[in-house]
């Protein structure tokens, strides 16, 4: 496992941080198993799209 | 007809919570809510793990900078996983490189996401709404509006 995670990019970080805490938030706001995969899924992916959208934002700064 | 309000039990309520802050997930054991229990302590311990594989740096009490203090407490939040972290974490912090800053990040995270846990365990303990476990009954989440 720490071979695994020694060699995780940027990207695999924040995938994997965004699933961990959006089925976490998943389960602690809905009640229904249906809710809460719903929500995981729309969180997980409101994580990713926000930050490559934020990543993209601040791209002309990094020149 | 008045409706009947469900008088938790502070004693529950606080022995879940530490319990749930000791070891994640353990407060919702104490309270019978399998699933929370199961799923709380994969995550958290799955992020603490992670943070600690990454050669995240781990924050210790008594930092001189207002943030490292504050990063103190995000990572007490991980309970067991922060009182073990040197013994998981055999090759110690290296946070010069990307990779552990990424860990550094992940483990405070899995503090912070405990004490939300923890907060929840202490809610249902004191007969909060938060007794939402499995049942699809229409019972209200934590944080939903009435």
């Amino acid at each position: 496992m720490t071979r695994l995670f020694a060699n995780l990019t940027h990207f695999g970080a924040l995938a994997f941080f965004a699933l961990v805490v959006s089925i976490t938030f998943a389960f602690l706001s809905k009640r229904t198993t249906r809710d809460r995969l719903e929500y995981s899924l729309w969180a997980f992916l409101a994580f990713l799209v926000i930050a490559i959208g934020i990543g993209w934002l601040m791209y002309p700064f990094s020149q | 007809m008045a409706s009947e309000t469900t008088k938790g039990n502070p004693i529950l309520a606080i022995t879940a919570a530490v319990a749930g802050w000791i070891v994640p997930g353990l407060g919702h054991l104490v309270l019978r809510k399998w699933s929370k229990a199961a799923v709380y302590f994969f995550c958290v311990g799955a992020l603490a793990l992670a943070g600690l594989a990454m050669r995240g740096g781990v924050f210790s009490a008594g930092e001189e900078d207002l943030f490292d203090r504050l990063g103190f407490f995000a990572d007490l939040g991980a309970g067991a996983f922060y009182f073990l972290a040197h013994q998981i974490q055999t090759a110690g912090a290296d946070v010069a490189h990307a990779t552990g800053d990424y860990g550094t990040r992940l483990f405070a995270a899995a503090g912070m996401l405990n004490l939300l846990t923890v907060l929840e365990a202490y809610d249902i303990g004191r007969g909060g709404d938060a007794r939402n476990d499995e049942s699809g009954t229409g019972e209200r989440s934590l944080g939903e509006p009435k």
